[in-house]
């Protein structure tokens, strides 16, 4: 068995960093049970020794309100851990050995990484390392981190210690006075009478809790058959210490932490200079009362640009090489079931993942990217104050902007916010933002409904109405669902840092490989059932099969020219394909639930074919621009415009054959808006928010919500006189 | 001396400094100040406003932090000369 060793540390410490120095690329990326918290573990070996160490979330304190305090502290608390490796921020000190009074409670050796020790000498700050280890009761090695400084000695420290060569652990814990002291022991004693609670973690960590008035502690108190003796002693040392000290437990219980750092720090450090530091200088522009916005939209466009222009381009390369492969694989094949399922299915369905993966990693880089340098704390900053208004929180603003790219990626972006609620409510209305795959729907249905003028204007209203309908949902489910009091905003500013390109990678890749074995299965899987249920039964049909290759070789006997004889073949495919789908389960569905949609789609009862209508959404469920091609298939014509003309055959078909007016066209626009999330998007909610739960959620909400707007549309239409 | 009684954080203008009195605020929000260092005495300086002129940054603890109105409007100090 390889010892355990759980890193520790605040929130932009340095920690991810050192752990890949430690690691390599011998890690492993998952998530803690039951909560959406990553989970990284990777091992090394050191002159015959292993190790495994365990990344832990970033954290300020233990006191286990977060999911990822939760994780931290109960995975500290386990027997699994061997051995904590805290990393301290050496250039702020004081506020990272907060955390340090907690993790020192444990009763586990603690050994300590002093981080970042360039950015402390640049600042004028010198440590005595030798000081700190006397004061800690706990080896100290200095590092930095992102140059890989001191990596070798800590190795070598940590695998001393794991064969247990290192005695330089002393247990040091804060010395919280006299009288919290005794409260303590009075309240350690009455704890000890619980054998349970004693073993699972040290009593007087327990004792301080409660002190702390901390509610995960109280619960665990409920829990134990001595609850009532723990909480008349609890009573008693509140009763005895506020009066006598001025302050609640809580207040006691930092103050003291706060005053051993303190004292801790000016015994071994010298004090920052005074003036300015590169970062205040920045944050001079950056965070700028005037030029704070101007300077955030253009970098939101660079994001942008770099993910949803720049990714477009891998992206059409892996569309057209799978079309490619289809196109090959369907002129070998023989016509048939199986050759439908390959060339229908199968590589459509891969290619709907993997056309995701440029954009996932590009624009996870760029938030990798803003995280690292510490610019995002700044955007949150700027944006706050709007977003607190919708109800979340300022990180929830560059989401919500790149879901009007895809939101795939920007429902995973939305990781980068702390709390869970604003998280939650982040991923269940980022689906409403409209995407560009539901872009290429509205040019189409809005071009051959509209005057080009007013077409784009629609186009752009369709983009707004998500947005406002983000906004209104966002309040809702924090008024609704989301109504527990909300998470605080305190966020650290942390000084800006230059990101190793390694980290950046190694992130980007991580993401991009997360997303093709969580998410490529949903995706895959659900690519697959649609193709079932537009294809079948007609691909069976035998008779159909037969009469459609009968067609293709009279076409081939005729002799025409080259490019005569294609588009007829390609005119036979087309008819044949329509035949099949237009008689699929998609479309006896589509039969059954035309009376709901009849209401917006059909509201005067002049389409008899209206259910053609739900064959095309239930396929752009896949991916929303699938809802164009196979319109094209539903009504036998092409989607490309033959030359010199600027409706496409489908577009004609559309106006003079669908019996859409623009009215219902554009009622149609907002169904496809809203009525569901694309599969991408539920499988990237279902592993972000933890639960098929909250997908089903998205889907039901998006289809009452988008079948009330498009309805309120057309009653509303009619009123104004529109038709 | 006669000092001034203590005001709200969230009175404070930039470029003033202040001495933690109280935290007001209840429940988690309390601890996750105090966590972050407002403790009594302690002394923050408050830098800029957002440009929408919420949250705030200062400094505490030596270090930068952004607070919204909702919490620094809980937090009790004395404003420094």
């Amino acid at each position: 068995m390889p010892l355990t060793i759980a890193l520790a540390g605040n929130p932009n410490c340095g920690k991810t960093t050192l752990f890949n120095a430690l690691t390599g690329s011998r890690h492993h990326v998952g998530n803690w049970p039951g909560v959406t918290v990553e989970r990284r573990s990777g091992t090394f070996e050191h002159e015959g020794s292993a190790l495994e160490v365990v990344d832990l979330p970033g954290t300020y304190s233990l006191a286990a309100r977060s999911d990822d305090e939760r994780v931290a502290a109960q995975f500290l608390a386990s027997p699994e851990v061997d051995l904590v490796l805290n990393v301290l921020d050496a250039s702020n000190l004081e506020r990272n050995l907060y955390l340090s009074t907690q993790l020192l409670e444990l009763g586990k050796p603690v050994a300590f990484v002093l981080n970042m020790m360039d950015d402390a000498l640049g600042r004028g700050i010198n440590i005595d390392v030798p000081a700190l280890e006397i004061l800690l009761g706990g080896p100290v090695i200095p590092t930095v981190g992102n140059r890989e400084q001191g990596i070798d000695d800590l190795k070598a420290l940590l695998a001393a210690m794991a064969r247990g060569e290192s005695s330089r652990c002393r247990r040091i814990t804060v010395d919280y006075g006299h009288d919290i002291e005794g409260e303590l022991r009075a309240l350690e004693t009455e704890i000890g009478r619980d054998e349970v609670l004693k073993v699972a973690m040290p009593p007087r960590w327990l004792a301080l809790q409660l002190l702390e008035n901390n509610a995960e502690a109280k619960q665990r108190i409920q829990e134990s058959h001595a609850r009532e003796a723990i909480g008349l002693q609890l009573a008693k040392s509140f009763a005895f210490l506020e009066p006598h000290l001025g302050a609640d437990g809580a207040t006691l219980v930092a103050e003291r932490r706060y005053g051993f750092a303190h004292g801790l720090v000016k015994e071994v450090a010298s004090a920052a200079d005074e003036g300015a530091t590169p970062t205040s200088r920045l944050d001079a522009v950056l965070t700028h009362r005037l030029l704070g916005i101007p300077i955030f939209a253009v970098v939101l466009v660079l994001v942008y640009s770099l993910s949803f222009v720049l990714g477009k381009i891998p992206q059409d390369w892996i569309g057209d090489a799978f079309k490619g492969l289809a196109a090959f694989a369907a002129a070998r094949l023989p016509v048939g079931e199986l050759t439908s399922l390959l060339v229908d299915g199968v590589i459509p369905g891969v290619s709907a993942v993997i056309v995701f993966v440029p954009v996932i990693m590009i624009l996870m880089g760029c938030i990798a990217f803003l995280e690292d340098t510490g610019y995002m704390a700044r955007a949150a900053f700027i944006m706050d104050r709007l977003m607190h208004v919708m109800g979340l929180h300022g990180k929830s603003f560059i989401p919500l902007i790149m879901g009007s790219g895809c939101n795939v990626p920007a429902i995973q972006a939305a990781r980068t916010i702390e709390s869970r609620q604003d998280r939650l409510i982040t991923i269940l209305v980022t689906p409403l933002v409209s995407c560009s795959a539901r872009l290429q729907v509205y040019i189409v249905i809005a071009g051959t409904f509209f005057t080009p003028l007013m077409a784009a204007l629609t186009i752009l209203a369709m983009h707004f109405l998500g947005l406002a309908l983000a906004v209104l949902m966002g309040r809702l489910l924090r008024s609704s669902l989301f109504s527990g009091p909300s998470a605080p905003f305190v966020m650290e500013l942390p000084p800006y840092r230059l990101p190793m390109l390694k980290a950046t990678l190694i992130h980007m890749w991580e993401k991009g490989s997360i997303f093709l074995t969580r998410a490529g299965t949903t995706i895959f899987a659900g690519a697959t059932l649609v193709w079932f249920l537009s294809r079948y039964p007609g691909i069976a049909n035998r008779e159909w099969t037969l009469e459609y290759q009968q067609q293709r070789q009279a076409v081939a006997t005729l002799n025409l020219p080259p490019a005569e004889s294609e588009e007829r073949l390609r005119a036979l495919q087309l008819a044949h394909e329509s035949r099949i789908v237009n008689t699929s389960l998609a479309a006896r569905l589509g039969q059954k639930v035309e009376p709901v949609l009849r209401p917006i789609l059909d509201p005067e009862h002049k389409r008899p074919e209206a259910w053609k209508d739900v064959i095309a959404l239930t396929a752009g469920f896949v991916a929303k621009e699938i809802v164009v091609s196979t319109m094209a298939v539903i009504h036998q014509a092409s989607e490309e415009p033959k030359a010199g003309e600027r409706l496409s055959p489908l577009q004609v078909a559309l106006r003079d054959g669908s019996g859409l007016t623009p009215l219902t066209a554009l009622a149609f626009m907002i169904f496809t808006l809203i009525y569901t999330p694309c599969l991408g998007t539920l499988a990237m909610i279902r592993r972000e928010a933890g639960s098929w739960g909250w997908a089903a959620f998205t889907v039901a909400y998006g289809l009452v919500l988008g079948w009330g707007l498009a309805w309120a549309t057309v009653a509303i239409g009619h009123a104004l006189g529109f038709a | 001396m006669t000092q001034n009684p203590p005001i709200s954080l969230s009175l404070l203008q930039p470029g003033d400094q202040g001495e933690v009195v109280e935290v007001q605020a209840q429940g988690p929000v309390r601890q996750r100040l105090l966590e972050m260092g407002f403790i009594r005495g302690a002394v923050l300086r408050v830098v800029k406003l957002a440009p929408l002129g919420d949250p705030m940054e200062l400094v505490i603890k030596g270090y930068h932090l952004s607070l919204r109105r909702d919490e620094s409007a809980c937090i009790l100090v004395q404003r420094l000369a």
